[in-house]
């Protein structure tokens, strides 16, 4: 079928899979059986239960073990004359540098997460070794071919980030159910059963500025001694009953929304009926894993839709088997959605507290996608989706860059086609990754510290691993092994310093270089002073208006009333939550995001959004607007809805946010 | 205590519990276990189909090795559906599997009863003549048919069932009936208070587009014999006139107003044309 040249391609390839997931497993099949002969593959995961509707060279006696270790296993049974170098390792690791990945012909991404494929880009580019990625979400796919200097690059065009929603929202004001989940996972159960240590937004902040944050820090803590039900309830009063109270008392934040309604147990489950909470034989139960609330109260069904009352029940139950089963890992523990009782403790909090903000609660089983961020996945797309892989692989060994497609798997036949072949675009000439574009940031020089630009800026935006900050010739910043004591201290000094008091200050006008030598990835950055509110960076700085709104709010008073409008107008002019949670948006390639100026009504709540504006206070601009052109004219047009414009782009979206596979 | 069927779980997202149900309760027939019908197979199989019988009268060849990872080198000589029923048994205890060692051609025409107790058949790399013969015994049987063939890169999939009723279409967009074409009474007061042509331009922004297009199509209404627009020249021009309404370019209620303008045009209540439709089989 192949021609000889196809196949003597094929035979002398080496070839490295990122992944050996849903689309790992399909790929590394078709890849033996297409005559591939030396393959190597890397996966830093073990093989779990809900794997094995799709991911099939995996049986139930696999659980646990390396799933690269395990596919080789399965693949060499049916081809036991190739080679399958397997690594069960995480692709960031710095053994896999730009010399490892040198010497392949090519690289086949099946992964599941944003950071990897960006990181793997890099080193593609780095290594001047063509990528081609993958990715599929239930009956959704896509592939797509990278080759450097003659396609985009794989960050060419910005891959949309994890939502993430303002404090705020979590902590006081949820309209959505996924925002009581985010309040259940990463306040309620962090607070209860993780790291102690840890800050914890969980206590509203109000105006009464009576309430002492001293006295409600105990709250959280079970007493020695304590009987468990004791706690419980006092637990739920306190969450669902007195913070709810607390947060009514600010009349503003709820003149344009629904007020919530405290819940108290004693209203909602007869002290009586606390006792009876189910059976809990203590010996009978055996095993971390095994344990589970809901087997307990008789709660069959995870799909069903449980009332407060059996929410609450629940709530009670896995409280309690935390602290009666699972004592030993209290303090260390972090939100698992394969942990079944914590996924119980989550949904039954998230709904309880749903129910108190009007907002519709949610199954246990679809709480647990939500916290757990599951997608939907099927064997049949990733089938496909692999052999789209081996087929574009074939024509980047051969060089045929005329014939390269991106291919996008959709849902529903759109003009009779499921399978969308499209051109690959030339490379964006103001792609900061593959062309060396500088970008600008606007940032509050005074105000935020070098360590807000390398956790913010460097690390979660431009997706750097261990990042090296220049300016000029001086280092500011560098992270590795071979440092010296004192270069590490002088290091860990800079990042608590505010820009412009660096040892070679940064302002505005700055240009900083990052560089990260593992991705080999460089790039300036030009720095603006973004000017915010004179009166708030003179006389607060952030750290005042957080621990002490008494101040904040006497200088208010101080303060003529229309002067105060002012200021939060201001505020609220720079920064609207709802669109920069963090306060940074890489705009990427597209013009530079005015920022949006609704706010629903003053609150004072805007007290506390304030506290997170010293991240807001930073935000991207690339200097140079890119031009898309295709490597040829030939365009298909392929939505079939009303719009008159061919729009390829859409469709790409569509898939193109498709970045999980698993 | 393991959630019941976690396996399941990333395909239940899609497809919800009636959809497993369904699955469950299936039992498909294979004819001829290849490359083609064993791969389709295993995505069966592994989704959780209720039963799979495996009909195939060929024995396992050493090119067959090249081809199908269903079989290896240990099972040459031994019947292909033996092997892969065996091989696709592995990938769910949840099934159940069968194995005729039969060949389809055969089976088609001196036992056509034997295809009415499956769901569906998929009937792979059938000549036509065989194909032909399959579909009426299937059509005649209400068993749901699948033909494929592949050929190197090419191949086709052919589906030949009956019509069935799908109640549950889970459709991707909900469509909203806000009744804009017959707005009910409290509706239609508000929106007399509202003025369209407002001097004050913040108000003519932050007027509500679903307002705006409630009086737009009175307006056009009035100067069509009380009629909406329904000719793709009518919708247009009914665009056109929200267009002229805007008094600045960063209108974003008018903007709204003319992406919404399909929810005017779609009229109320089933089509006559549905109700004299006769269902034929």
């Amino acid at each position: 079928m192949a021609s000889e040249q196809q196949l003597s391609a094929i035979k002398g390839a080496k070839v490295l899979m990122v992944g050996a997931g849903g689309i790992g497993c399909e790929l590394l099949k078709t890849l033996a059986l297409s005559g591939f002969k030396d393959i190597h593959i890397i996966d830093m995961d073990t093989i779990e239960v809900s794997n094995l509707n799709r991911q099939f060279l995996f049986r139930q006696s696999h659980v646990g073990e390396s799933k690269a270790k395990v596919a080789r296993d399965a693949v060499l049974k049916f081809r036991p004359h190739i080679s399958i170098t397997p690594y069960h390792a995480n692709v960031k690791d710095p053994d896999f540098n730009v010399d490892f990945f040198k010497q392949f012909n090519v690289i086949l991404n099946g992964l599941d997460n944003l950071d990897a494929r960006r990181h793997v880009n890099r080193l593609c580019l780095a290594a001047g070794v063509p990528l081609i990625e993958s990715g599929t979400t239930g009956f959704l796919g896509q592939v797509t071919v990278h080759v450097k200097g003659r396609t985009e690059c794989y960050e060419c065009q910005t891959k949309p980030a994890p939502k993430t929603y303002p404090v705020c929202t979590i902590t006081s004001t949820p309209s959505k159910f996924v925002h009581c989940i985010v309040w259940a996972k990463d306040l309620l159960f962090a607070k209860l059963f993780g790291d102690k240590n840890q800050q914890n937004d969980l206590n509203v902040r109000s105006s009464n500025i009576s309430s002492s944050s001293q006295q409600t820090e105990d709250v959280f803590e079970h007493q020695i001694d304590e009987d468990i039900e004791q706690y419980g309830r006092r637990l739920y009063d306190h969450v669902f009953g007195y913070n709810i109270e607390l947060a009514l008392s600010n009349e503003e934040t709820w003149r344009h929304r629904n007020r919530p309604r405290p819940i108290y147990v004693k209203d909602i489950i007869p002290t009586e009926l606390i006792h009876e909470n189910g059976n809990l034989d203590k010996d009978s139960i055996i095993g971390d894993s095994s344990v589970s609330a809901m087997a307990i109260l008789g709660l069959k069904n995870p799909q069903d839709l449980w009332s407060l009352k059996e929410n609450s029940k629940l709530f009670f139950e896995a409280l309690k088997l935390f602290f009666l089963k699972r004592e030993k890992e209290i303090g260390n523990l972090i939100f698992d959605k394969d942990d079944q009782l914590a996924v119980e403790f989550v949904t039954a909090a998230a709904n309880i507290r749903a129910s108190s903000f009007g907002i519709p609660l949610h199954s246990l089983f679809e709480a647990k996608g939500i916290a757990g961020n599951i997608v939907h996945a099927v064997a049949t797309t990733n089938a496909i989706i692999s052999g789209l892989i081996v087929i574009e692989a074939i024509k980047v060994l051969q060089n045929n860059v005329k014939d390269y497609r991106m291919t996008y798997c959709l849902e529903h036949p759109s003009k009779k086609m499921l399978l969308m072949p499209v051109e690959p675009f030339e490379p964006n000439k103001s792609c900061y990754v593959c062309s060396e574009t500088p970008l600008t940031l606007e940032i509050n020089t005074h105000h935020s510290k070098l360590s807000d630009l390398v956790e913010k800026i460097v690390k979660a935006k431009l997706g750097m691993n261990l990042p090296l900050i220049m300016h000029g010739s001086v280092l500011l910043y560098e992270v590795g092994d071979d440092l010296e004591e004192n270069e590490v201290a002088n290091y860990a000094a800079n990042l608590e310093k505010v820009l412009s008091q660096l040892p070679s200050p940064i302002t505005g006008g700055t240009i900083l270089t990052v560089e990260d030598l593992q991705q080999e990835l460089k790039c300036s950055i030009n720095i603006k002073h973004r000017f915010v509110s004179l009166k708030l960076s003179i006389t607060m700085g952030h750290g005042l208006a957080w621990l002490n709104p008494t101040l904040f709010l006497v200088f208010l008073v101080e303060l003529k009333l229309t002067r105060v409008k002012l200021v939060f107008d201001l505020i609220m002019e720079q920064f609207d939550e709802e669109k920069e949670p963090d306060g940074m948006i890489l705009s990427g390639w597209t013009q530079a995001l005015a920022v949006e100026k609704n706010y629903n009504g003053a609150s004072t709540s805007q007290a506390t959004s304030l506290n997170t504006e010293e991240d807001e206070e930073l935000q991207f601009i690339p200097t140079q607007i890119g031009k898309k052109r295709k490597l040829s004219d030939i365009f298909i047009a392929a939505s079939s809805d009303n719009s008159c414009i061919p729009n390829e782009t859409k469709i790409k979206r569509k898939a193109d946010e498709v970045d999980c596979n698993r | 205590m393991a959630e019941p069927k976690t396996k399941y779980d990333r395909q239940l997202r899609i497809w919800g519990e009636q959809g497993q149900t369904a699955l469950e309760k299936s039992s498909i027939c294979l004819l001829n276990c290849g490359p083609t019908g064993s791969e389709t197979l295993k995505n069966l199989v592994l989704g959780g189909v209720g039963s799979i019988t495996v009909v195939d009268g060929s024995k396992v060849e050493i090119g067959d090795l090249g081809n199908n990872y269903f079989v290896d080198e240990s099972s040459v000589g031994e019947s292909k559906a033996k092997t892969v029923c065996a091989f696709l048994q592995e990938l769910n205890d949840a099934v159940k599997a069968k194995f005729i060692e039969e060949y389809p051609e055969a089976l088609i025409v001196s036992n056509p009863s034997f295809f009415s107790q499956f769901t569906l058949v998929v009937a792979t790399q059938l000549v036509e003549d065989s194909m032909v013969k399959l579909d009426r015994i299937c059509r005649d049987a209400n068993v749901m048919l699948i033909f494929a063939r592949s050929y190197g890169l090419t191949g086709f999939v052919r589906i030949s069932v009956k019509e069935h009723a799908v109640i549950e279409s889970k459709p991707d967009h909900f469509l909203d009936d806000l009744r804009l074409n017959d707005p009910w009474p409290e509706l239609k007061s508000f929106a007399e208070t509202y003025d369209l042509d407002t001097p004050d331009p913040v108000v003519h922004k932050h007027t509500p587009y679903v307002i705006i297009l409630i009086k737009i199509a009175e307006e056009w209404a009035k100067n069509h014999n009380g009629n909406l627009p329904s000719t793709r020249q009518e919708k247009r021009e009914f665009k056109d006139l929200l267009k002229s309404k805007m008094i600045a370019s960063d209108e974003d209620n008018y903007k709204e107003a003319i992406e919404a303008s399909f929810k005017l045009f779609a009229p109320r209540g089933i089509s006559k044309l549905f109700i004299m439709l006769p269902i034929t089989c």
